[in-house]
This record gives C-alpha cells, sequence and structure tokens, in this order.
C-alpha cells in the first residue's frame, strides 16, 4: 500500500513593522505610513483609549508556479501601535489609505492649539 | 597586585549568551540594503519583477527595457512640516535589474495597485526549450 505523503505547509506569517513618518503640522498630527500590497478590505485601525494600533495584511501572491530569481520582500503582516497624547482630538480621527500609503490624521483639540493672548493695554 | 579572574570563570556563560542571540530568530527589521526592494520570478514563459513602490502612481514611476537591462526610475516626494519620526525613503531611486535572457519588448506589460509594481516580461520564443524528436 503506497499513500501519497503530502506536505502540510502552514506559511507562517511574518509580522513588519511598516515605516512610518510622523509630523506635526499646525492643525494636528500626520501619520504617514508604508503599506504596499495592501487594500482598504485588509486594514484595521483600533483605538483603545490612547492606543491606536494598526494591522493589516498584505494582499498579494507570487505568479503560480514561477521560481525564485531574487526575492527582497514577501506577503505577511503589518503591524504597528502609537500611543497618542491628550492634546489629539480622538473624536476626529481621519484615516485615508491610497497607493499603499496610510495617512493618518489627527487633530489637535481646540484647547490645545496655539493662541494668541490678546494683550490689554490699560 | 591581585588579579581577578572572574570574567574568565564567566567566559562560558558569555559564548552562550552570543550563541543564543545568533539563534535566536530575529524580529524582522525592514532595513534594506536597496531601495526600492525587488522581487524577481521566472516561469517558462514570462519574467516577473515586483516592486514595492508606495505613495506612487504608474505615472510617476519609470521603466526602460535597455539592452539586457530593466531600468526602474521614480522619486518620492516628501512633506513639510516637523519631523517627529521619518522612516519612510524619500528622494530620487534607481534600480537596474539585469536581465540574462532576452525580452520580447513589444509584450512587456506593468501595471501598479496598492503600491506594487508588477511588470511582466514575456521571453522570446527562441529561448524555449524545445523538445527534440528522436528517430529510431
Amino acid at each position: 500500500m503506497t499513500k501519497e505523503i503530502k506536505k502540510q505547509e502552514t506559511p507562517k506569517e511574518i509580522i513588519f513593522s511598516p515605516y512610518t513618518d510622523i509630523i506635526e503640522k499646525e492643525d494636528g498630527f500626520y501619520i504617514v505610513m508604508d503599506l504596499p500590497g495592501v487594500d482598504k478590505d485588509n486594514l484595521d485601525i483600533d483605538l483603545k483609549e490612547n492606543e491606536l494600533e494598526i494591522r493589516a495584511k498584505i494582499n498579494w501572491t507570487k505568479p503560480e508556479k514561477a521560481k525564485d530569481i531574487h526575492v527582497e520582500f514577501v506577503p505577511g503582516e503589518f503591524r504597528r501601535q502609537f500611543t497618542i497624547s491628550d492634546v489629539v482630538d480622538k473624536e476626529k480621527i481621519k484615516a485615508n489609505l491610497k497607493n499603499g500609503v496610510l495617512n493618518l490624521f489627527l487633530p489637535k483639540a481646540e484647547k490645545a492649539k496655539p493662541r494668541k493672548i490678546k494683550i490689554v493695554a490699560e | 597586585m591581585v588579579i581577578d579572574l572572574a570574567t574568565f570563570y564567566d567566559l562560558p556563560k558569555q559564548f552562550d549568551r552570543i550563541f543564543d542571540e545568533f539563534l535566536r530568530p530575529s524580529v524582522i527589521s525592514q532595513k534594506r540594503i536597496a531601495y526600492p526592494a525587488i522581487n524577481i520570478y521566472e516561469d517558462e514563459d514570462n519574467l516577473y519583477v515586483y516592486s514595492e513602490l508606495p505613495g506612487l502612481d504608474i505615472n510617476d514611476v519609470e521603466l526602460t527595457l535597455t539592452d539586457g537591462s530593466l531600468i526602474l526610475k521614480g522619486e518620492r516626494k516628501s512633506e513639510q512640516g516637523n519631523y517627529y519620526r521619518q522612516e519612510r525613503p524619500t528622494g530620487i531611486f534607481q534600480r537596474i535589474i539585469n536581465l540574462n535572457i532576452p525580452i520580447d519588448a513589444d509584450k512587456i506589460k506593468a501595471k501598479m495597485k496598492n503600491g506594487l509594481l508588477e511588470v511582466i516580461l514575456p521571453k522570446l520564443d527562441i529561448n524555449k526549450p524545445k523538445k527534440i524528436q528522436i528517430e529510431s
């Protein structure tokens, strides 16, 4: 009796930390993140109290039956956490994903915006 | 003068630690030698070149096929502002991929999706292995 033995390969999920820029502008903070190969449907953004977590599954496969000649990146999952300061107005966080780049806009709360103080001369 | 040999006695332990560090599965950092990252695959009919180019549109990328190589060019612009952290590479980039087989230049296809570039380079027919009939 011969039985075909199939090698059960469960591909290990590799977790990457995506390249991220954090920029402060007058109206708020911008978190810009490189997520190449990520769809809108595979992106999860969670905000729990002050913890912002981004998880994104990379959605591409190499061509079928093709041999690897040279490999520098592989599919997996992007994951990264940020702690958000109280300065941010959490209700108004906006996210936008375009061409594999996630743009998060974290507006400053009104009370934290720079303000000019009027001086009243007597 | 007293010679302290304590560190010598610790030596095996230190070796162990060094080996442990080597063998520990390292957290994958995305440090790369070249930018942008490129994958090359091959099957019977085509060569496939994949590249990670987040934030770029297909019109921002310049692909040139010269004799024996594919050149990938483009630029990533940075935003103005007060940077707290800057990890995303910016600026002009270029990568040259050597192709050691003739390519059918008229049938090259390139597309971009979610910041991932896919170039399909069909091989010229003359390179395909042919079966030779042996007459008995």
